[in-house]
This record gives structure tokens, sequence and C-alpha cells, in this order.
């Protein structure tokens, strides 16, 4: 008895009382027979949610019969041909009552293909029987032709796929004057070569394989077909859930802020902005801080800044940052500003919002040009936060 | 041995509970400003400092990559600025590298810790732990100690009166060092009646939340002149990380430790700790880690630290006479607090605390769980 991705007929059949799903024949009462082309005859019977197989001939009394050949009645048990495929082409008949047959579908668990090691047969088998599933028919736009893949040695065989108006097509053997011709002469090259161990090239380069007709369409099947993912050896088994763990990091904190942050806070209180200037250089940065980064001084004068000023960079917010504190996410689109407060010069800029209303009326500027003029909108209630004030709106 | 590293000058706060009324920027402001005004040194691109090593904790800190908050006030705007992630002792190690790689002349170190400011220091601390098995547990740095502490204890004969001799005499020399941190003063049967945080340790045998901050400037041998008359010398650094997950350690084995010192005392060309060094600082920032410590860098037998407390060793080795961590420094600061208060009694300059005719000293930092990372330093007058 011949064996198909390590799988026998027979083992379908005497795994079928395991398989068994009592809950899925409970309306069913019928036999139904299989005929596998050199294969055999058999036999199963459903009655009550109980279930009997039989390896025998003689299939009258049956609701339905399967006919088809073992390499598709694996293939299809074991989810390695496509059911409604083989239907469609063909490769899979049932004379009889369809409707009743359809139920079989529901009486049996999957079959698991046992852990073992594929030949090079198996692999064979499974790349070509795979090749129509993984067609990408975005990458074959506009392309009409054939590809025969001419695989010689133990477990090869001769294959075309022809490929037409976006639909690949498989078959056995050879087509006249196909638009590319693939010749591997040793299966397990080829093997090798789908599962990524050898680069096509160096197989080309030692002459164990040759491209006969479009090479530049050889190139390309990479891309016509997804790459080959061989069944892992728990193929067929539910996968393993991959567990997501959720997690929030909080420690609550309680921030100092000191003289400088402090007195700036306190000024946002009563609507006034200030900034430190350096004693050295006369820049004034915002908001106020402790040193001069440049001059490495501390910057202990204060002075009073805007609270008007002119925009000077500005953006558009599409997707929004949550908010830190309440961990919302901000309508969008919403606009942030640099603002150039009057009395500041330089790049000593202030960050803040726009109003959200007036975000397509906002121009940005530079050294030369002036930005638009825009000016707080004080919140009414003041706590000393950057939030006293609301945002900027354009000062008209 | 190789070239040396000069420490030219040291600053810092004083260690406080809670500096409410300042940011970081500021306590790190102060000890920028002291050591420009200590040393002369520049922030010239070819004379003076190019690079600058900072320490801070991004939790504590509540922003990622926290150093980003202290570059204006330590000097480092337009240069190079590299955050130590770690116990501050290795801070230290790294500038010397730094140094003794011929990348730098002259480094500036400094650090930061305000414990104060998080909700919950332990919080904090299960964070460093693996988020998915240990942290739901509830492990934390105590939890840690407090395994530790027992089989410690059980293998060297450290009972609760040990434990409390060790806190007193922390918070008594702590009263001769002005940088310490105030506390109350207590004695053996007030430790012995504190609240068990988690037995056998209690709240007073555990260092008190403490902020500071501090400064160095470290330089070559060939330049140290021209910043200090008598800058104190860098012989000996090594470190020594254990397994982080705790079930992969020995608690009691001092493994880490014993790795560190070794390669310290033969960086610095030490035979007997216990004859070359005549100032111990370790890092204790539990009682019962004071006599584990000191087995670990060799002037206690293994498994005699009781015996070892009972006969004064701990005076006698002039072990801890800034107070330690035991009476206050933050968590991440404690080897830089002990570096500097052996660069006090190197230069002769530790007052009250001062020990005669030190030539040798020893810095110990640890971070991680129970000491599961360690860090030795051997500086020389």
């Amino acid at each position: 008895m011949a064996e198909y991705w390590g799988v026998k007929v027979g083992d379908i059949f005497n795994t079928m009382p395991e398989r068994f799903r009592e809950e899925g024949a409970r309306d069913v009462d019928a036999s139904f027979g299989y005929d596998i082309a050199g294969e055999g005859k058999w036999k199963i019977t459903v009655k009550g949610g109980t279930l009997k197989v039989e390896k025998i001939d003689d299939l009258s009394g049956c609701a339905s019969i399967m006919l088809c050949d073992g390499e598709t009645f694996v293939g299809v048990n074991t989810g390695k041909v496509d059911s409604v495929n083989a239907f469609t082409s063909g490769k899979v008949k049932v004379e009889g009552d369809f409707g009743a047959f359809g139920k079989t579908a529901k009486m049996f668990k999957k079959f698991v293909i046992g852990r073992k090691e594929m030949s090079t047969k198996d692999y064979i088998l499974d790349m070509f029987g795979s090749l129509v599933s993984r067609f990408q028919p975005q990458n074959a736009k506009d392309l009409n032709a054939t590809i025969t893949y001419q695989i010689g040695g133990e477990g090869g065989g001769v294959w075309t796929a022809t490929i037409k108006d976006g639909t690949c097509e498989l078959k056995e053997g050879h087509v006249e004057k196909p638009t590319v011709r693939l010749e591997v002469n040793e299966a397990s090259d080829w093997v090798d070569v789908m599962l990524g161990k050898t680069d096509p090239f160096s197989l080309l380069s030692a002459g164990r394989a040759a491209i006969a007709g479009e090479t530049a369409l050889a190139l390309k099947l990479g891309e016509i077909f997804a790459k080959y993912q061989p069944p892992s050896s728990t193929d067929g088994e539910p996968e393993q859930e991959l567990i997501v763990l959720k997690k929030t990091i909080a420690v609550n904190q309680r921030f100092a802020t000191g003289p400088v942050m402090g007195r700036f806070l306190n000024a946002l209180k009563e609507k006034k902005i200030f900034g430190t200037k350096c004693p050295t250089c006369g820049r004034i940065q915002l908001p106020a801080r402790e040193v001069c980064a440049d001059c490495r001084v501390r910057a202990d004068e204060w002075v009073e800044v805007g609270p008007k000023g002119q925009v000077r960079y500005m953006e558009y917010v599409y997707y929004a940052s949550p908010d830190p504190l309440t961990g919302e996410t901000r309508e969008t689109p919403y606009g942030m500003l640099n603002i150039l407060l009057d009395g500041c010069g330089g790049n000593d800029t202030f960050a803040h919002l726009v109003r959200r209303d007036q975000l397509d009326l906002i121009k940005g500027g530079h050294y030369e040009i002036s930005g638009t003029r825009v000016r707080p909108v004080w919140s009414d209630k003041r706590v000393g936060s950057i939030f006293d004030i609301k945002y900027f709106e354009i000062d008209e | 041995m190789g070239k040396r590293v000069a420490i030219c000058a040291v600053a810092q706060i004083k260690n406080e509970g809670d500096l409410w009324h300042a940011r970081f920027q500021n306590m790190l402001l102060e000890c920028f400003e002291s050591v420009m005004q200590q040393t002369g040194v520049t922030f010239d691109m070819e004379k003076g400092i190019r690079n600058v090593v900072t320490c801070s904790d991004d939790v504590f800190d509540a922003r990622t990559i926290s150093n980003n908050g202290m570059t204006d006030v330590v000097g480092a705007h337009l240069r190079g600025e590299e955050k130590m992630a770690q116990e501050s002792l290795n801070g230290l190690g790294y500038a010397m590298a730094s140094i003794l790689s011929g990348h730098d002349d002259a480094i500036l170190f400094m650090g930061h810790m305000k414990e104060s400011q998080g909700e919950s220091r332990r919080m904090v601390s299960n964070l460093s732990f693996d988020p998915f098995y240990c942290r739901p547990l509830g492990l934390d740095n105590m939890n840690m100690n407090a395994l530790q502490a027992r089989a410690y204890g059980q293998r060297s004969g450290v009972q609760e009166e040990h434990l409390a001799r060790i806190v007193v005499r922390s918070r008594k020399n702590a009263k001769k060092n002005p940088y310490a941190r105030e506390n109350e003063e207590i004695d053996e049967a007030k430790v012995m009646s504190s609240p068990l945080l988690a037995d056998p340790l209690r709240e007073l045998h555990y260092y008190p939340i403490t902020d500071w901050a501090f400064g160095m400037l470290l330089c070559c041998e060939e330049r140290a002149k021209e910043f200090s008359k008598n800058p104190v010398w860098i012989t000996g650094f090594a470190n020594c990380m254990d397994s982080y997950f705790p079930g992969d350690r020995e608690y009691v084995s001092n493994f880490s430790l014993k790795k560190a010192s070794e390669r310290a005392y033969k960086m610095a060309g030490i035979k007997d700790p216990k004859k070359d060094i005549q100032i111990f600082e370790l890092c204790d920032h539990a009682a019962y880690q004071l006599p584990m410590w000191a087995e670990g860098i060799g002037i206690v037998d293994e498994g005699k630290g009781g015996a070892w407390v009972d006969k004064g060793g701990m005076d006698k080795f002039h072990v801890n006479l800034s107070g330690g961590m035991l009476n206050g420094n933050p968590f991440l600061l404690g080897g830089a607090a002990r570096a500097i208060e052996c660069f006090y009694q190197l230069r002769g300059e530790a007052g009250d605390r001062q020990v005669d005719g030190v030539k040798k000293a020893l810095a110990h930092g640890t971070y991680g769980a129970a000491g599961q990372h360690q860090a030795v330093v051997i500086m020389e007058a």
C-alpha cells in the first residue's frame, strides 16, 4: 500500500473510530462507501451515534460512494489537497446521494500526520501539491506562461504549471513548447533549493540544473509563488496559543519644582510668562531654567516675555500621542507650535498647542519672515501647569 | 600595575530624607559649581572636559533616559555625555577606563537620586525583577535581602544583637560626618524593637530613604596637578555580575564580590587587604550586609562575621567610619558616597573621622538584588 505524505489510505480508515465525533453524527443513519483506485474498498456505517468501519468489496446499500485515487484521498483527508478543487477537477467523484455524503465531513476530527522524517519524495509531492495554493496572482498580472518542472532522480517527476489570466493550474507531465523549462537532475537538490539550503544559481553553475526558454521568467518564480513552507512537526495539531501579557507599570511620583521651575509655573497662574536671561550671552530660555547651557553659568535674571509672539514652527498631528496624565487620546488633527514670544530671540521658542479651528490659518516663520501672530488663551482655573495656557490663537 | 587615574576633586550635597524644595537639577548644580571652583577645569575641547559621565535611575526620575534632564546643569551641552544606569561606583570605573584608554584626559562624573520622589522605593525595586515570573510574586530588594539575611545569619552566627550594634554604630559614626543624613540617635533596644519588615529584617536594619547628589573630576596622571595639588589615585577597579534570576544564585556565597575584589586587588597590587588597606567603605543597604561584605572582600574569614563584630572588627579595620549606606545614601549612589569618604580619608580631610596614616582605601558598591552586582575600587593617597 502506497504512502502519501507519509500516510497510507488504510491509516485514514483505521483511525476513524478514534476520530469519530458523536455530536457530528447525531442525525445520521446511513452507510457510505469508498472506492479508492488501486487500494481497495471500504464501507462505514453510522447509526444511533455509533460507527462501524469495514474493508469490504460489496458496497451495496451505501447512500453514497466516493471514488478517487489514493493520493487524492489521503491529500483531502490530511488537508494537503484542497477538497473543493479535487471535486471540481473530477479527481473525486461521488455516486449516489451527494447531500448525505457531505455529512461525513462533520463526523470526523481531522487526521493528524504523525511525526516522521519526510523523504525526498514526500517533499516533492508536498511542494507540487501546494504549488497552486502558493500562487500569487498579484505578482503574475498579464502573465501567460507555462512552466515545466522536470525533476530527475528518486522522487522526481514532471509537472507543468499553466498561468493564465491570473490563475494557475498544475498538471503532471510535459506540454509542447513551455515558456520555460527547469531541469533539475536530482530531486534532492530541488528539495534543498525549496527549503533554502541551496541557492539555485550554484546548482546551475555546477551543471546540476538547467533552464530552457525564458530565463527571465525562471528568475521571477520566487515572486510568482510564495515560499514553500514544509509541514511542521506539529502539523495538524492545534497551534499553541501564543499568550500576550498586558502589564501597566506605574509608580506614583511627587516632583519637586525647585526655585526656578516653581517660579515659572507660579507666574503662569498670574497670566505671565517669564524666561531666565543668561548674564553672559543674553539669551532668554523658555521655560525658565537654572543655567544657560551654552555658557555654563547660572541664568538668574528673570525677564517677562510675550505673552504674544509669532509662530516659528508648526505641525499637524494626525496620530495623537496619548495624554501621559490621563491615558486619553487627543482629538485629531491638532497642531503644535513653537512660538517666538515677544522679547525672545534666536531659537529660544516656546512650545504649545494651537486653537484647533485655526489650524489651516497658521503659517510658520523663520529668521527673515515673521510667522502668524498668536496670543495665549488662558485657562479660567490656573494651577501652575503648562495647561494654564489652553492654547494659542491668532492675534487679530 | 599600569597607569593611575587621579580624582582631583569631589563635591556633594548633604544627604537628606526629603529635599522637597529642590529638583535634581538644583542638587547637581551645586556639586557642579563646586567641582569647577575647586579645580578651575574648563570645557575647552582641547584642554578641558570633553566628556561627562552621569549616573541616575530612570524610574526614580520618572523619565526614560533620565540623563536628558541633567545635561545643562552638568555642563554637558554640546559634548559627550554618557549615562551609567548602574551602581555609581561603576561610573567611576567607566570614567577611569575612558582616561586609561587615552580617549579623554579629564572626565566630570556626576550623579543624583531622589528616593523621596517615588511613592514607594519597593515598587521601584520590584520593577527591576523579571516582569512575568518574579514581579507578580512581589519580589523586591527587601524580600531578597531578607532571604539573604536569614541564610547569612545561619551561616555566620550574625544574630539580632549584632545587627543592632551595627545600626547603632552607623548612626554614631554618621554624627561625625557633616554630609551624612541626620538621623535620630538610637540604642540597641530600639533597633531590636523596631517593626519587622521581612523577618529577620527590621525597619532600623534598613537604610532610610535619602536624596543626594555628587560630582567628581577625574583626570589622567600626567595632567592631575593642573587641577589639584594633592589628587587621590584610583589604582584598582573591578566589578562582577552574578545571575539575574534569584533561583540561579547561592545567596551567601559572596560569589560576585569575591570575584570583583580579587580582580581589583590584583590590579592595585594588593597582596593582603587586611594589612595593605587602612579604610574600608562598604555598601551596607541592610545591617547584615556589613559583616557579609567584609567576608566577601576578604577581611573576615568566611562564616565568621558574627565573631568579627563581637571582637570589634568594624572599628579595628576602620569599616564605614562615614556611617555607611545604612545611615542613608540613595540606593544607586552608595558606591560614590563610599569613594568620596575614601577620598577625604586619603587626603586627611575627614575631620573627626580621620584615621592617621591612611595610604590605601577600598570603596565598595553593590546593585541588583541582594548583592547580585558588585564593584570594588582601590584608592591611594
